[in-house]
């Protein structure tokens, strides 16, 4: 082989789905570079509704937008510090661990109808079952870390990871069954507005989403007024900032989990995002974008709750939503009158 | 397992439609003030606000005016200003280290030598530039490295503070 | 297993303690006991004072109690000014119960957002200090100084009103009283606000009158006593407002007290602004010792000079007691002097520290995540505690 087929083999090896789209769309890169507009635009907007400045100086003419480069930056050079008598090896891979599982769920999640990296029948069960592994690393964190503020940070985080899968799950399946598929081409593929149709397992879904990125009001396991930072306290370097960008991970993929169940996906389709299939994902993200702004405008409004009110929130009133969210969608069906839209 | 002392509402402990207006009616706050207010900070040290009359900063010596009372270093109450004596007289030698400018040697400064002015945020790189000998003092405060643009603020009752540039 | 109750130290490098610590007991996530731990910042003011001539006592008393400072100032020196003999002209009073109520104004908006910071509400932090702004720079119009005033002088004030200051107070006050309405919206009623401070930390009314309380903390309990009322000092007797007392003693009373109390303070520096008499801002005697250009200065500018005994003051001997409603509850000084320039003793009992039983007494049986929530209810300042 020469040189020139070698190059034109990487490629189209590059191009194929399998490869391009969990590590550059809607994979690892697209993820890093959102987590960087994302923290800016948390702290602008939180500080537009503060009466006051925000980032400013780094770029000063673009609105400080390169200030969260300059803090990787600073992250990366920093010396990560290890306490003596922490588990050092669990230690390290935590908050490595816990980033990298956050966004395999990406695997699965389509951009468009034939761009997919790994199709399968049951694909909407698979990312469900694939976001559940992310947040035990946050309790192996607490415990490692060898501080009595991280175990409760941890513990807190492990009472909250439970209360909010169950609804999670009950509120997908609730909308699944008025789209009769697992399939999250299909789902994609019919055009139908989710929150149209069931707008409780929406509001479900919505609430779940900021709950298990610790949005405010749920920031609970890293309150920094009462247990310092909760499972990160004794990070620092680029172990911490993995930790910080690891929820926005997190909400990524939900928003865009969010965005095929409920949002219509990628459709409406018109030129020129027809001209291959890897475009249709740009309205996808663009969608996803106004759930995940939402998400982060919650920070300027509410203080955060205690860790009683939150599993209240979680075993109450959102297991009793989700509940008759399935028996809405059971209705709907019965009665066929899912026609239009 | 001990349970708390305080009954804990549970999210039902409001009333729901109460509660639900609550949440539109902060969210809808929050979005106000996102879209519609101005800032209320200024962007020191490019701009800088115009100090009143008055205002206490760095005290000004003037030495021709000086009759060596002693009187502001009697009554400093963080010791700062010292009598050091210069040939006959005894002049004031003041600390900025310890200064708190409180403006009391100006105010009783019976022959008018001490004078306020607005420097207030003069910095420098080690303890000892901060000790103004007599002559010191007398050449005045020290020139800013940069001119920031004056800003007069305003009281306003829709914004609460508005900076408008000072007609001059 | 006798591992069940882990012991905290939430210390002084914590983002939510200040400058002090607590050694906690936990049982799960429930406090068994609660200690404060404070002497972080004792910097022996009263001891200081003993060498510190009385007019050089002034900038030393306002610094321990930082977002209230015109109160310990004016306490101070009506001690002084019974040993001294002397009585401030009325015009003065108005003065000095003017700068008392901004500060009080500013020190609740100070409170309010310490609260809003420690529930995690970084709006109610940052709005809070944005309106104390509004109130620090009419201070500055009227003092020459942003927090640590030093306005109050034995026998009036330092500095006359300027023009231009009535009009843009009571803008000031109007923007306020706006302000008070998007502060309900966006954080009081906030459903999690009330859900965090509902029947937290409750402080039964005998309980308060037994542990010795002060401030708005006793009044939210329900206790009828405020310094201003009960015993009147300067002109308080001759202005109308309202004593705010609420009866259910939780930290969202406490936090809706502070709030009300605000609008009281409007209300009494609106009636300041109107009915505030002509006159001398020093007392006779004082007054006849400054040489006469300088009362052209003064009538030209408004700033008055010092007389010259004010640098060696010497008041007859004896031991005098005032007693001053702040921002955050009661001071009292208490003064004794030998017939010399310095004192013999000062006694300054501040707020915060009549307040500091309060941690042991209202922890106990709550969560952790309720110790912020009560910590900024009480408006705790460490440095005024530990003076």
């Amino acid at each position: 082989m020469s040189v020139s087929e070698l190059i034109r083999w990487i490629v189209s090896l590059l191009l194929k789905p399998y490869v391009f789209a969990p590590i550059f769309f809607p994979g690892i890169a697209t993820a890093f570079i959102l987590i960087l507009l994302l923290i800016w635009l948390e702290r602008k907007i939180a500080a537009k509704v503060q009466l006051r400045y925000g980032p400013l100086y780094v770029s000063k003419r673009f609105g400080g937008i390169l200030q969260l480069v300059a803090d990787l930056l600073r992250y990366l050079f920093q010396e990560p510090i290890i306490p003596k008598n922490a588990d050092k090896i669990v230690f390290i891979l935590g908050p490595i661990l816990l980033f990298g599982t956050a966004y395999i769920p990406t695997a699965l999640i389509p951009v468009s109808g034939s761009f997919v990296p790994f199709r399968s029948e049951v694909s909407l069960l698979v990312v469900i079952a694939l976001l559940s592994i992310s947040p035990l690393f946050d309790l192996v964190i607490g415990w490692a870390s060898n501080n009595k503020f991280s175990l409760i940070g941890g513990l807190r985080e492990g009472y909250i990871i439970v209360s909010y899968e169950i609804p999670l799950f009950i509120s997908t399946i609730a909308i699944a069954m008025l789209y009769g598929t697992l399939d999250l081409v299909e789902i994609a593929g019919q055009n139908k507005w989710g929150v149209l149709l069931n707008p409780i397992a929406a509001l479900v879904f919505l609430i779940v989403t900021y709950m298990s990125t610790a949005r405010f009001p749920f920031e609970i396991a890293e309150a920094e007024s009462e247990i310092v930072m909760g499972p990160y306290t004794e990070y620092s370097g680029i172990l911490y900032g993995l930790t910080m960008g690891a929820s926005y991970v997190k909400m990524y993929v939900l928003s865009l989990l969010f965005t095929i169940l409920f949002l219509g996906g990628w459709n409406p389709v018109f030129w020129p995002f027809t001209l291959h299939p890897i475009l249709p994902g740009l309205i996808m993200l663009a969608k996803a974008l106004v759930v995940m702004v939402i998400g982060i405008f919650l920070r300027a409004v509410y203080p955060r709750y205690r860790i009683d009110h939150a599993l209240s929130i979680g075993w109450k009133l959102l297991l009793t939503l989700s509940f008759l969210a399935v028996c809405y969608s059971l209705l709907i069906t019965y009665l066929q009158v899912v026609v239009w839209v | 397992m001990l349970q708390p002392t305080h009954y804990i509402p549970t999210g039902g402990g409001m009333g729901v439609i109460s509660a639900v207006e609550g949440h539109v009616r902060a969210l809808l706050t929050g979005l106000k003030y996102l879209v519609t207010k101005p800032r209320i900070t200024i962007l020191y040290p490019e701009q800088a606000e115009e100090l009143p009359q008055g205002y206490r900063g760095m005290p000004v010596y003037h030495k021709d005016k000086c009759i060596s009372c002693s009187l502001c270093a009697n009554i400093c109450p963080a010791n700062a200003m010292k009598m050091v004596k210069i040939g006959k007289k005894k002049y004031p030698s003041i600390n900025y280290n310890r200064c708190i400018f409180c403006g009391f040697c100006v105010d009783i400064c019976p022959a008018g030598a001490l004078e306020y002015s607005p420097v207030h945020d003069y910095a420098s790189y080690n303890l000892e530039e901060l000790e103004f000998s007599p002559e010191k003092f007398a050449e005045g405060p020290p020139e800013p490295p940069f001119k920031p643009e004056i800003l007069r603020i305003e009281t306003d009752e829709e914004v609460g503070l508005k900076y408008v540039h000072p007609k001059s | 297993m006798s591992e069940r109750i882990l012991e905290l130290y939430i210390g002084p490098q914590h983002p939510g303690s200040g400058h002090m610590r607590f050694h906690i007991k936990v049982d799960g996530d429930i406090i068994v006991e609660a200690q404060p731990n404070i002497g972080y910042v004792h910097r022996a003011v009263e001891k200081i004072a003993e060498t510190k001539k009385y007019i050089q006592i002034i900038p030393l008393v306002e610094r321990p109690s930082l977002a209230d400072t015109a109160n310990p100032n004016l306490c101070y020196i009506l001690a002084l000014e019974k040993l001294l003999g002397v009585e401030p002209p009325e015009r003065a009073s108005y003065l000095r119960v003017l700068l008392a109520e901004m500060n009080r104004i500013h020190s609740h908006f100070y409170g309010i957002g310490i609260l809003g910071i420690m529930l995690g509400s970084s709006t109610a932090f940052m709005w809070g200090f944005a309106d104390r702004e509004i109130l620090i720079d009419l201070c500055q119009l009227l003092t020459g100084a942003r927090i640590t005033y030093s306005y109050i002088i034995p026998g009036g004030v330092r500095r006359d009103m300027p023009k231009s200051f009535v009009e843009r107070a009571l803008k000031a006050l109007r923007y306020i009283e706006k302000r008070l309405k998007d502060y309900d919206n966006l954080f009081i009623e906030n459903p999690v606000t009330k859900a965090r401070l509902e029947g937290v930390g409750v402080l039964k009314k005998k309980d308060a009158i037994r542990l010795g309380v002060v401030g708005p903390n006793l009044r939210a309990s329900g206790v009828r006593y405020d310094v201003r009322k009960n015993t009147p000092y300067c002109v308080y007797d001759k202005l109308d407002f309202d004593m705010v007392v609420l009866k259910e003693g939780d930290s969202y009373a406490r936090l809706r007290a502070r709030v009300l109390e605000i609008k009281e303070s409007i209300k009494i520096i609106r009636q300041i602004l109107k009915e505030i008499p002509e006159g001398p801002i020093l007392a006779e005697n004082y007054y006849k010792m400054i040489p006469p250009k300088w009362k052209d200065y003064y009538s030209s500018t408004g700033i008055l000079k010092f007389p010259a005994i004010f640098a060696r003051l010497k008041p007859s001997p004896g031991e005098a007691v005032a007693r001053v409603e702040g921002g955050r509850g009661e001071f009292f000084f208490y003064v004794i002097s030998d017939g010399t320039d310095k004192p013999y003793r000062l006694r300054m009992v501040s707020p915060s520290y009549r307040n500091v039983i309060l941690f042991s007494h209202l922890l106990k049986g709550h969560r952790i995540a309720d110790i912020p929530a009560i910590y900024g209810s009480l408006d705790y300042f460490p440095p005024g505690a530990d003076r």
